[in-house]
């Protein structure tokens, strides 16, 4: 015990009644829905493909809007995720805006628009579709977790990529000229990318600036 | 190009393009020193570059060419203690021991034994022959002229302190001469057989002479019969060197191919591990870690006597011009609208911080924007003398 | 302006406009002090979610919204060792220059090249859309910054190249 520098211990961490130790539960709404479990998404996802499948990207669309795992562990949100982007891969650019203005109207459309905006932002976090590291990542972000911030920001760093790995110097005798356009190659995925940020674009038309402000600070997450 | 243009660059310079487009082809940007040029148009006309001053390094020590030049031109003699520096290491003393009209001239060379083994006793012999006199302590080599005693025309003088001047040239230049010459021994050799009936000594040619003219890096030369490989071994000692140097060798190596006018110009090769050439040289890790192999082909062409004293003297130049334009354009680049600024850079010898420069003026360019960010002073309201208010007009 | 590039920029202005709503908020753990919560990191209930906006896996965006304060991280694009250098040399020439930058981090969040960190002070000195540009502007920018400079470099090479291997001839 000895050995612990007392001048570096947060005390603040130590008190119940610190604002460190903020009841994060309390930010929760009473009214959260019961804990979807992963087999609850998963029925939920054959029932909306088969919507999909019936020719009915709206109604695939609304259906799962409504039944997001809000209280549902990492699983079921995972596997919800899945069904989410099947949808969004399943509509096309064209009927982009038609649909978004069906489904974020009516009874209950404002949720429905938050909620599309919370896959949206969970969605451009990561790149790639298929990256499980990269969702691990996303639920790094529980709201019920005090130190999520931190997680966050370290399993930031290996998916970046920062350094470029060392290639050694080797002989070229291609014949290729180094002086290549820089912005004519997109990096890969970025495909996938631009449909998201296209429906990120019209949501926020529709929905507005507030829809992402509700994002950023409704402790339910998706 | 419209499609460039039409990208917003600044926001307050956004119409002024727009409406250049409008009536394209755009005007040429406007150049100049201190101002930023107009941007949006460089991409496209960056490569061919011409440049009318050259860039390349003397053979010749400037600091004894002009201190010969001062002394032979009639001068009061004077006494003389200098130490002058040159490239890789080399140190050059001038001294005047016994009195003010005997230039004592020496040299030291870090890789003067390997150079003797080599012949340079020979070379420098025969370059300034009467002119030896025994080594300064502390020197490998010592000439000394007598100021007394200088030719008669003005030519001749001339030509004397070119000759000394250039006496770490000509004390590197002997592996050089020994391959070449070894190269038409071989050459002559191999006329005489086909290259299946070669006998191995001829086909394999001659021994690799490594000249360890710095600390880390060295010189490999080897005389083939059809050819004569210089290999230069460099150490890039930060990482950003490294990489400087990787596109830089690089267009070393496509010129050739590039240019129409090139394609009678040494080839050149580079790698990170020791070429084949080198397979049986002592002392070389396989693997490269810091250090890049730059090879040169000289073709028969480039071994003719005529040639020969030429590209002896500028193939000597390359890591020196080649490590000082990687430092070069760490601080100092050019673009064509940049390009008057440059001449001006290098006309002054002032290689400033090019690509600082660049960044300066983009970062003022970035604070500019930020500070539209803040709001002006609230413009008051101007009356006139008698009252009366000035409405803005819309 | 390359096709995706505009949707990423607006989807970025959308959600800094949305994350720049800041006020003005003492520190609940230090009396009379009155920092950015977002690097305090004092109590959970302050910092908001982290928004992270993505172009492909070499450039991204996020913002890490608090009460009081928004942090925005910026990755450059880089698509090879050239643009690592030149990406670094710039960013950490714009860093030493922070002071003069208000809103410039002097040190980027790990894993980006370079942040920005708003507080409620900037935005009540500053107009928020104006500085909304700034960070839209200065990523379009510094793309375009990275490729000249790499540019320049390639074009200088290849000239020193064909400078040295003329003489030869």
């Amino acid at each position: 015990m000895s050995q612990i520098n007392y001048r570096t211990i947060n005390i603040d961490a130590l008190d119940p009644e610190s604002s460190a130790n903020f009841p994060m539960e309390s930010l929760l709404p009473a009214t959260l829905p019961q804990a979807a479990s992963a087999s609850d998404a998963a029925n939920a996802a054959t029932q909306v493909r088969q919507m999909l499948r019936g020719g009915d990207p709206e109604g695939a669309l609304r259906t799962v809007l409504d039944t997001a795992p809000l209280g549902g562990d990492d699983r079921a949100k995972e596997v919800h995720l899945a069904t989410v982007i099947d949808v969004l891969q399943g509509i096309r650019q064209g009927e982009m805006t038609r649909i978004l203005e069906g489904v974020c109207s009516g009874d209950g459309g404002a949720e429905r628009a938050d909620c599309l905006m919370k896959y949206l932002y969970v969605k451009l976090l990561c790149f790639g579709f298929q990256e499980r590291n990269c969702l691990m990542e996303v639920r790094g972000f529980d709201c019920l977790s005090i130190d999520y911030r931190y997680k966050g920001m370290s399993s930031a760093a290996p998916g970046s990529g920062t350094q470029t790995p060392k290639k050694p110097v080797s002989p070229q005798d291609t014949g290729f000229s180094q002086i290549q356009a820089r912005n004519l190659g997109e990096g890969g995925g970025g495909q996938q990318m631009s449909v998201l940020l296209s429906w990120h674009e019209r949501l926020v038309e529709i929905a507005g600036t507030g829809s992402i402000v509700r994002v950023m600070t409704d402790r339910r997450t998706v | 190009m419209g499609k460039f243009l039409e990208s917003p660059i600044a926001i307050d310079r956004t119409k002024l393009i727009r409406a250049v487009t409008a009536t394209s082809p755009a005007p040429p940007p406007p150049m100049t020193i201190t101002g930023r040029p107009h941007k949006a148009t460089h991409l496209h006309c960056v490569p061919s570059i011409v440049l009318p001053v050259m860039l390349l390094l003397d053979y010749q020590n400037a600091l004894i060419q002009s201190l010969l030049t001062e002394r032979f031109s009639g001068a009061t003699p004077t006494s003389i203690d200098q130490v002058v520096s040159d490239f890789d290491g080399v140190t050059f003393h001038l001294s005047t021991p016994e009195s003010k009209t005997k230039i004592l001239i020496s040299i030291n060379v870090k890789c003067y034994k390997e150079l003797v083994q080599y012949g340079a006793q020979e070379v420098l012999e025969r370059e300034y022959g009467p002119y030896i006199v025994s080594p300064e302590p502390g020197y490998d080599f010592s000439v000394q002229v007598d100021l007394e005693n200088l030719p008669a025309e003005e030519e001749a003088r001339n030509d004397l302190i070119m000759k000394f001047a250039l006496l770490k040239r000509n004390a590197m230049a002997a592996p050089f001469e020994k391959a070449f010459d070894e190269f038409n021994k071989l050459a002559e050799e191999a006329s005489r057989y086909t290259s299946e009936s070669a006998p191995q000594g001829v086909q394999e040619g001659g021994e690799v002479m490594a000249i360890h003219y710095r600390e880390e890096e060295a010189i490999y030369i080897k005389a083939n019969w059809d050819r004569v490989t210089v290999i230069f071994s460099t150490v890039f000692r930060e990482e950003t060197d490294r990489i400087f140097g990787k596109v830089f060798l690089q267009e070393f190596v496509d010129a050739r191919r590039r240019v129409l006018t090139l394609q009678n110009a040494p080839q050149v090769l580079f790698r990170s591990d020791p070429p084949l050439e080198l397979a049986n040289v002592p002392g070389l890790s396989a693997t490269g870690g810091e250090v890049s192999y730059v090879t040169f082909v000289l073709f028969p062409r480039h071994l003719t006597p005529h040639r020969r004293y030429e590209n002896i003297s500028h193939i000597q130049t390359f890591r020196d011009y080649f490590h000082y334009h990687i430092k070069a354009s760490k601080v100092c680049s050019f673009s064509r609208s940049y390009l008057d600024y440059y001449k001006e850079l290098i006309t002054k010898h002032v290689l400033q911080a090019y690509i600082h420069t660049r960044m300066r003026k983009r970062t003022a360019d970035f604070l500019q924007v930020l500070n539209r960010a803040r709001p002006e002073n609230e413009e008051r309201e101007r009356k006139t003398a008698s009252g009366r208010t000035f409405r803005v007009q819309g | 302006m390359s096709q995706s590039l505009r949707p990423y920029l607006q989807a970025v202005r959308s959600s800094l406009t949305a994350a720049l709503t800041i006020s003005n908020f003492a520190s609940q753990t230090s009396e009379r002090h009155n920092c950015p919560e977002v690097e305090a990191n004092s109590s959970p209930e302050i910092l908001l979610n982290p928004l992270h906006i993505s172009r492909n896996e070499n450039e991204k965006v996020k913002i890490e919204p608090s009460y009081n304060s928004v942090r925005i991280s910026i990755r450059i694009k880089q698509a090879d060792e050239i643009e690592h250098i030149l990406v670094h040399k710039f960013t950490r020439f714009l860093t030493q220059r922070a002071e003069s930058f208000f809103i410039l981090r002097r040190k980027p969040v790990e894993g980006y090249d370079i942040s920005f960190l708003i507080t409620n002070f900037h935005t009540e000195k500053m107009l928020t859309h104006k500085l909304i540009d700034f960070v839209i502007e200065f990523m379009e920018e510094v793309d375009k910054e990275i490729s000249e400079m790499k540019l320049f470099l390639n074009a200088r090479a290849r000239f020193v190249a064909e400078s040295f291997l003329t003489p030869f001839d």
